[in-house]
């Protein structure tokens, strides 16, 4: 049993973005080879990065090349995604799960009729249907659905897949079939695009190593502690909702129930105490680290691993050691 | 600006999650329900338009079942929003939020839709889908993960800030636009005694529910899993910082392999 894949990839600095890669894993898999795998690519460098799908055995990729997607809403992709679908017969369409795929992938189930799930971590197709699992409830619970009918779409959600093996091929790049979309949708404009915030680090919600501070830092000004740490470690900065309500750090950088939910490999969490607020937003990392100096903070419930003691000794002893052992 | 906006109840975020009896999704018995968290964000947005631009209406649209879904409508109207219209979804069904959208749509269709304000997703199956779904059916644009939306009364358009991996994004858009708030930046407000009051004479248009075509792929629950319950930190035992560093590196890199 084996699907018809059509993988709906994303641009990062002109190249495929590892949760791309990542659903052309997952896509192989279902496909059960490279055959059964198709290739979309939009935007003004869509051509140009479309070989990188053949590293991966993909030859068949078609490209919807033109700078206008990069600047208009997701709904005007959708009409693409959904008839090179319909061309290349697919029956799945696998995308991954950033803020462009989520968004993506109601649009297109709704315009192609098909059941879809975001943020999905483990794909089955087996007599007992298509099924997937994923979080639920900010990762305090996990569900598994069948999604029936004849077509499906996904998103999957980032670090849960591999990327494929490489097993380089000559790619075939064909235009998209590209229906016009409703002139409706053509009115909104991104007129600016800025770095987030967080400075140079990774996207909060897709970074595998997540540094977050919260009230035991005490002040605004030994915020960089966490920063430092972050930066030694390639991790991104986050926040408790204490940090951000106090206006230390902007609102983009909560991590918890009303700011971001995050999954990392490894969550470091700097002076928080746990409250459920901020748990349900990072409690699906695969591993917690607690530091803080009260032993009976909530938050040494959930941690994998803890250290009991003054943050402002350990803190800046552990930024020492990662650089150290990274020979930063 | 007609400002619709959409609401769903959620188990509230303390709720002690259990399995249902047959194992499918989660066990609603004796759980306490709250207008979700996001939605929430999204009615203050609305309301906050609302109070801006004279004139401005603002309707609560949900489907779902009774009695929690009424409660939420109720809640809504006791916050601010003028009118609210209820698609009563049959007890036994299950969710889906593909079906979810369409019976949205239904409702939405005949009423004055300038704006349409969801939460980006529910604190219970963070489906995230019926948003953008809605914008399709309704065939107007949609924007998800949208923080600080305004209304621009000299050029018409709203404008609004979106976070995503590429970056902080601005957005312009002319009305009619699905918009899913990531978050509010005011808390959002508590209803008063007299408004929740007056809330409860205010009548509920009902929309009847009509089952979707089979060929449109419903998603159906299999398993509702608890992860076994996290045993407590194993509490790294340190003579000074530097010992405590070094032995917590070395964790991370031999026994949980999470380090570069």
């Amino acid at each position: 049993m084996s699907a018809r894949v059509l993988v709906v990839g994303e641009l990062r600095d002109g190249h495929l973005a590892d949760p791309t890669l990542e659903s052309v894993g997952s896509a192989l898999a279902l496909a059960g080879g490279p055959e059964g795998v198709v290739g979309f690519l939009a935007g003004a460098s869509a051509r140009s990065a479309a070989s990188e799908y053949g590293r991966y055995g993909v030859a068949d990729v078609r490209v919807a090349e033109s700078g206008s997607f990069d600047s208009v809403p997701p709904a005007f992709l959708a009409p693409v995604v959904v008839a090179t679908a319909s061309e290349t017969r697919s029956d799945t369409i696998v995308v991954g799960g950033t803020t462009f795929g989520r968004d993506l992938t109601g649009r297109v189930a709704a315009r192609w009729n098909a059941a879809a799930a975001n943020g999905v971590t483990e794909v089955r197709l087996t007599g007992e249907g298509f099924l997937v699992r994923r979080p639920v409830f900010g990762g305090r619970a996990t569900e598994t659905l069948r999604l029936e009918g004849p077509r499906r779409v996904l998103s999957l959600r980032p670090h849960s897949f591999s990327a494929p093996e490489e097993k380089p091929t000559e790619v075939r790049v064909t235009p998209a079939a590209a229906p016009e979309p409703a002139p409706g949708l053509l009115g909104p404009k991104r007129v600016a695009v800025a770095p987030i915030a967080s400075g140079a680090g990774p996207g909060l919600t897709d970074a595998a190593i997540v540094v977050s501070g919260g009230r035991g830092l005490r002040a605004p000004e030994n915020f960089h502690l966490v920063e430092e740490l972050a930066q030694a470690l390639g991790a991104a900065v986050g926040a408790s909702r204490a940090v951000t309500d106090a206006g230390w750090r902007p609102p983009s950088f909560q991590v918890g129930q009303t700011g971001k939910t995050v999954s990392p490999q490894l969550y470091i969490a700097v002076g928080i105490s746990g409250a459920i607020q901020h748990i349900v937003g990072m409690v699906s990392s695969r591993v917690i680290v607690a530091i803080n100096s009260d032993a009976t903070a909530p938050i040494f419930k959930v941690a994998d691993y803890g250290l009991v003691g003054d943050l402002f000794e350990i803190v800046p002893a552990l930024t020492a050691e990662v650089r150290r052992v990274r020979g930063l | 600006m007609e400002i619709v906006v959409c609401v769903k109840p959620v188990p509230e975020p303390e709720t002690r999650l259990r399995a249902a009896a047959d194992g499918r999704t989660y066990d609603t018995e004796a759980v306490k329900f709250v207008l979700a968290g996001y939605d929430e964000s999204a009615v203050e947005q609305a309301l906050l338009l609302k109070e801006s631009i004279p004139g401005s209406k603002v309707h609560a649209v949900a489907f779902g079942p009774s009695p929690r879904t009424e409660e939420v409508l109720r809640a809504s109207l006791a916050l601010g929003c003028d009118q609210a219209t209820w698609v009563e979804a049959p007890s036994e069904l299950r969710p889906d939020p593909l079906a979810t959208a369409h019976a949205l749509a239904r409702a939405i269709r005949p009423l004055p839709h300038d704006l349409v304000l969801c939460g980006k997703q529910a604190g219970d199956d963070e489906s995230g889908l019926v948003a953008p779904a809605l914008g399709e059916l309704l065939g107007v644009p949609d924007f998800g993960f949208v923080v600080d939306l305004r209304w621009d009364a000299g050029s018409s358009r709203l404008t609004f800030r979106r976070e995503t991996e590429a970056g902080e994004e601005r957005w312009e858009a002319p009305l009619p636009v699905v918009v899913a708030m990531q978050q509010a930046w005011n808390d959002p407000r508590t209803a008063k005694l007299p408004a929740i009051l007056k809330s409860r004479k205010v009548p509920i248009a009902k929309v009847a529910w009509t089952p979707l075509p089979a060929e449109l792929g419903p998603t159906v629950p299999v398993r509702f899993e608890l992860p076994p319950p996290r045993t407590g930190a194993k509490i790294v035992e340190y003579k000074t910082p530097g010992e405590a560093a070094e032995k917590l590196v070395r964790i991370l890199r031999e026994e949980a392999k999470v380090f570069p």
